[in-house]
Parts: structure tokens; C-alpha cells; sequence
């Protein structure tokens, strides 16, 4: 609740530079987020949705229904690496979980199960 | 705290997200491939990238780096109800091919769309797949119902393993573009059955 709010600064205009929106930061460490990832709000997230700014909060208000990270970018206007770095910092804060795509392991009965899952969906179109 | 991460669709009724590529040259018909079956406008989303510059600026900062945006156009198709598959459209120029690297990660298959008349703007989404092992087929998209280019033609000018499926396909059709699917999945299942590796 302590966290100041600085005024709004039209973000979805691009009038801020985009990575003043993650302090600088770039990358997310070893936490490499696929673009297809699904991001879903938690109810804590959405519980707090005021605390957060900016493009966190339009995060949170997005992924009510689970929204991939690519797809975040694309309806805020914002390259896909910020959304990255906010999302993770959300994720560290619990504010949104994250549904990684399965691994693509040949190796795996799982995997095989998965294609013909696929397959049958889009047969069924 | 403890972050919630989920792989595919291990907890609940949550959503696996799984896609597929599509590549091909610029202007081959990536874009409208994607919108004819995708249950969304297809959507842009831009990375900006870090790349070295070609000692063309007239201020010289002091870098050698410049930023550039790179676009990726992509849809989205509900697969029953627990599945969501992306379509993701790779960015058409070669400069750009270090992008692919992040867009085949995960992809249970690739698209090649080519247009037979500029065939050589393909090699290098090919030469992609072939080295990464990402299961592929070549889709020749028939602009207008026109084969101009018999399969074996194709197939020898590409010079691909015969056990690559090569299709044609009208791009703005969405059963061409659903059959053209259905054969990457296909393809990519007979590659897991029979043990070839994916990266």
C-alpha cells in the first residue's frame, strides 16, 4: 500500500521509452519465458491489482482469462521483452501464475499422447 | 515466495499452450496462412533487438550497436477444451533469422510456405528445420488455385528427404490451411513414434 504511484505517463502511446517500464532491465535471468507461456492472475493478484503500475496492472487485468505472453505484448502495445520482465516480477510476487508449454520430448509416451491430442483438435475444426 | 509455474497441463482445467511455426519468405503468404484459421485477427507483437549496425549512421555515438524492432504476427485456435494452439508467422527478412531460434523453441512443427516462382526466399527456413530437427513440411501456396510447379519439381529444387510432406495449398483457404496443419502434427507423430530426436 506503501508504494508511491507516479502520474500516468500514456504509456499505451509510446510516449515512455519502453524499458523505463522494468527499471532497465532487459532480461530475466534464467527464467526464460516462452512467447505461447500462459499467463493467469491469481486472486491475490487481482486483489492487488492497485498496488502494481502501469503495464503490471494491465497484466493482472488481462490474464483474469489465461492470456500468453505474446499475446499481452501485442494488446498493450509493448515489445514482447518488457512484458517478460513485468510478468516475471509478477510471478515472483504471486500475482500470476505461468502454464509453460509441454517440452517437445520424443522421448516421451506423454508427448505422443499430446500430438494426437493436437491432431484430433484440429481435424475437428 | 514460491512462484507458480506449470508445465503443459499438470494441475486443474488449465490450458496447455502448444504451437506451430510458420516460415517462408517475405510476402509469401505467412500472414494470411495464419488469419484464414486463426479465431483471432492475427495480432502483432514486436521485440526490440540489439543488432550491430553497418558503420552507415551519420552520428557516431560511440556505439556500434543500434536497437530495431522486429514484428511477429500470430493467431490463436481453441483446440477442444483444455489445448490452445499458437500460429506464429516468423519474421520475413534474413536479418532476422536469429529470432527463429526463440520461435522454434517448443514448436511441435513448422509450416515452410513457398511461392514456387521466388523458391530460393525458402532455403534458409528449411536449411532451419532441417539443422534443428524440428519437424517440417513444405506448403507451396498455390496463389489462385495455380499449380505452376509439379511436387517432384519442387521436391528436387528443395532438396529435401523424401520423408518430408510436401502440400499445396491456397493460403486464404482455411481447409487448405486446416489439412496443411493436420500434416505437420502427422508428420511430427510419425518422427516421435519412430525415435528421431527433437531439440
Amino acid at each position: 500500500m506503501s508504494v508511491w504511484d507516479p502520474p500516468h505517463l500514456q504509456v499505451g502511446s509510446r510516449i515512455v521509452r519502453p524499458y523505463t517500464m522494468t527499471g532497465g532491465r532487459t532480461e530475466v535471468g534464467e527464467r526464460a519465458i516462452a512467447l505461447e507461456a500462459l499467463v493467469v492472475a491469481t486472486a491475490e493478484g487481482v486483489r492487488n491489482r492497485h498496488r502494481y503500475r502501469w503495464e503490471s496492472a494491465e497484466i493482472i487485468t488481462l490474464s483474469r482469462k489465461e492470456t500468453a505472453v505474446i499475446e499481452l505484448a501485442a494488446l498493450l502495445d509493448v515489445p514482447i521483452g518488457v512484458v517478460k520482465v513485468l510478468t516475471g516480477d509478477l510471478l515472483d510476487q504471486g500475482a500470476v501464475s505461468i502454464t509453460d508449454p509441454p517440452a517437445t520430448d520424443t522421448e516421451g509416451e506423454g508427448y505422443t499422447d499430446l500430438l494426437n491430442k493436437v491432431l484430433d483438435g484440429i481435424k475437428s475444426l | 515466495m514460491e512462484s507458480s509455474r506449470s508445465e503443459g497441463n499438470s494441475e486443474g482445467n488449465r490450458l496447455t499452450p502448444v504451437k506451430i511455426v510458420v516460415a517462408g519468405g517475405f510476402g509469401v503468404g505467412k500472414t494470411t496462412f495464419v488469419g484464414a484459421i486463426s479465431e483471432i485477427e492475427p495480432l502483432r507483437s514486436e521485440a526490440i533487438i540489439t543488432e550491430a549496425s553497418e558503420g552507415i549512421d551519420e552520428l557516431d555515438l560511440g556505439t556500434s550497436k543500434t536497437m530495431t524492432t522486429v514484428a511477429m504476427d500470430f493467431g490463436r485456435i481453441s483446440l477442444k477444451h483444455d489445448l490452445v494452439l499458437y500460429l506464429f508467422g516468423t519474421p520475413g527478412q534474413d536479418r532476422f533469422h536469429f529470432m527463429w531460434n526463440e520461435l522454434a523453441r517448443g514448436a511441435i512443427g513448422a509450416v515452410v510456405l513457398v511461392d514456387t516462382r521466388r523458391i530460393e526466399a525458402c532455403f534458409a527456413a528449411i536449411d532451419f528445420f532441417e539443422k534443428r530437427g524440428t519437424p517440417f513440411v513444405v506448403a507451396v501456396n498455390t496463389f489462385h488455385g495455380r499449380r505452376l510447379h509439379g511436387e517432384q519439381e519442387v521436391r528436387g529444387a528443395l532438396q529435401i528427404a523424401a520423408s518430408v510432406p510436401i502440400l499445396y495449398c491456397d493460403a486464404r483457404v482455411r481447409v487448405d490451411v486446416q489439412r496443411v496443419l493436420v500434416a505437420v502434427v502427422e508428420h511430427a507423430l510419425d518422427r516421435a513414434t519412430s525415435g528421431a530426436g527433437v531439440s
